[in-house]
């Protein structure tokens, strides 16, 4: 009994354990991030590794969600013979809960995985010891750079998302399915404001943003370093992000509201 | 002991005192007393899992003992505040036993990396001093190869390189002989020979390999169960007058080293009957 008890709530400790210990090294790597500001070069790299080069993934999903969503709602609407709110409600959708999200769900994939993997492996081949023994700080050189790399890129990826997402909604929706094309604008710009909805999805992005290079730069970070180890790394940086981005998605919409 | 002596150049660059060491439930380093002398080659040598290596980590500071110091350069490592830390750490070239070479940097600027971090050099002149360091290692040629193109021993030249950039008073070599063929093996050896004869680099290698350490080293420390065990010239230890340095440098299978991992009697492994287990 006593055993089936630990069984079950040993990951639950694990798990707490594991989230206190990413809070001591977001404030060392706090501490490290105005060290980590005089490297603009490596910035610059890792911008264009998770930003640039997660592009084409977000932009192929966007579409797809956009016509999706499209194709549902007008079914929905029409219940209610109330096709001509198409565009409002795409646009809502996403700027409001889709667009952050699931754009999230994606770099945690694409971007967060490679961050974890690379600085794993540079963990295990000594790469980091090596920084620390010429006197280079690796919080400052490989986790400040990765970690703002991503609270920059995620909003900007996510207003990436959303415009596709409107152009793949638009396409459905108008070309499609028929709706006419003045309906589908003047209902959405008259809808949709800037200052809540729009920002609102951004802040999302911001924080999820930093929750995801956060996970992902810390378990490279303490990975031990052998394959085993970095493989297993790997796979949490997603399951952990993937929850985490979920559940920061339900307290801030509650508070955003 | 007597580190009382006003003459700083009679004072060992490195000493440790005391050091203990307890690493997952093992005592790692019992009470270990070492000197590394100035200007000398001394290798560290033990049977596998003996913490040579983890000595090594305890005197540049990235491992703390549980007690005693390790003083380098007079200074407590332990102690030292992290600026005054890599302020020392400037001063020590450490070559990693699988080189560390950044991956997403070539050659030069594995090379010119802690030129880079340190110094607000011109840029004419980091070449020049990068270039220099790797034609002491016979890679200038490789400058532009990454180092996913190099081959173990050429990445560990390269290693060397970086390490001695900055013309550091002491060069710690972590089994800087493992996985060579002869040739690379006699290349690194003239390059550790060289380097300390020449610019007068205090060097520390930790290294199975008793032929090679022979070739170079001035001095040597065999270190057994978290203790020296014996010290000397190679030429004094490899007569064996202990039961330590005859097996090690003999390789008897038996000895003050055992070849059994620790285990409860075999009899009772097998459940014969009457054997408490």
């Amino acid at each position: 009994m006593k055993q089936f008890a630990a069984r079950l709530f040993d990951p639950l400790v694990d798990g707490l354990a594991d989230i206190g210990r990413t809070g001591w090294f977001l404030l060392g790597l706090l501490a490290a991030l105005p060290r980590g500001l005089t490297y603009p070069r490596e910035l610059l790299r890792q911008l264009w590794f998770v930003g640039a080069k997660s592009l084409i993934i977000i932009m192929i999903s966007g579409l797809f969600v956009g016509m999706v969503l499209s194709l549902q709602l007008y079914y929905t609407l029409s219940i209610f013979g109330g096709t001509s709110a198409l565009g409002t409600v795409i646009a809502l959708s996403l700027y409001r809960e889709l667009g952050p999200v699931v754009t999230a769900l994606l770099f945690a994939g694409r971007a967060g995985t490679a961050i974890t993997a690379e600085v794993g492996l540079m963990r295990a081949t000594d790469q980091l010891s090596a920084m620390e023994m010429m006197a280079v700080d690796p919080l400052a050189f490989v986790a400040s750079p990765r970690f703002l790399a991503g609270v920059i890129a995620m909003p900007l990826l996510v207003a990436v998302f959303n415009l596709m997402g409107i152009f793949g909604g638009h396409l459905i929706g108008v070309t499609w399915l028929g709706i006419d094309n003045g309906t589908f604008w003047s209902n959405m710009t008259s809808n949709v404001s800037v200052w809540t909805d729009v920002i609102n999805g951004e802040w999302k992005a911001l924080a999820f943003g930093a929750l995801i290079s956060l996970i992902a730069v810390y378990q490279g970070y303490t990975a031990p370093p052998t394959s085993e180890g970095v493989a297993n790394a790997t796979t949490r940086t997603v399951v952990t992000s993937s929850i985490a981005i979920l559940a920061l998605d339900f307290v801030m919409t509650a508070f955003l509201m | 002991m007597t580190d009382t002596s006003s003459d700083s150049a009679a004072v060992p660059l490195v000493q440790v005192r005391g050091l203990t060491t307890v690493l997952g439930g093992k005592k790692v380093f019992d009470a270990l007393d070492l000197d590394i002398a100035r200007g000398r080659v001394t290798a560290i040598m033990g049977p596998s899992g003996t913490g040579k290596t983890t000595l090594l980590k305890h005197i540049t500071g990235q491992m703390h003992g549980d007690a005693g110091q390790v003083l380098v350069d007079g200074e407590d490592v332990a102690r030292l505040p992290r600026e005054s830390l890599y302020v020392l750490r400037e001063r020590i070239g450490y070559l990693f036993q699988n080189s560390a070479l950044l991956s997403d940097y070539n050659v030069f600027e594995n090379v010119a990396f802690p030129l880079r971090q340190h110094t607000r050099l011109q840029e004419d002149l980091i070449r020049n001093v990068v270039l220099t360091k790797l034609q002491a290692v016979g890679l200038r040629g490789a400058a532009l190869l990454m180092p996913s193109e190099l081959s173990g021993g050429m990445a560990r030249r390269v290693a060397l390189a970086r390490a001695i950039v900055f013309d550091p008073m002491l060069i710690l070599y972590d089994e800087p002989f493992v996985g060579l063929d002869p040739i690379a093996l006699n290349q690194v050896l003239k390059l550790i020979r060289t380097l300390n004869r020449e610019l007068g680099i205090t060097s520390v290698l930790v290294a199975h390999e008793f032929a090679a350490v022979r070739e170079v080293a001035d001095h040597v420390h065999l270190i057994a169960n978290g203790k020296r065990v014996a010290s000397g010239t190679p030429a004094e230890l490899a007569k064996g007058d202990s039961p330590w340095t005859a097996q090690f440098f003999g390789g008897a299978l038996e000895g003050p080293v055992p070849f059994q991992y620790p285990a409860p009697p075999l009899a009772s492994a097998f459940g014969f009957p009457g054997v408490a287990p």
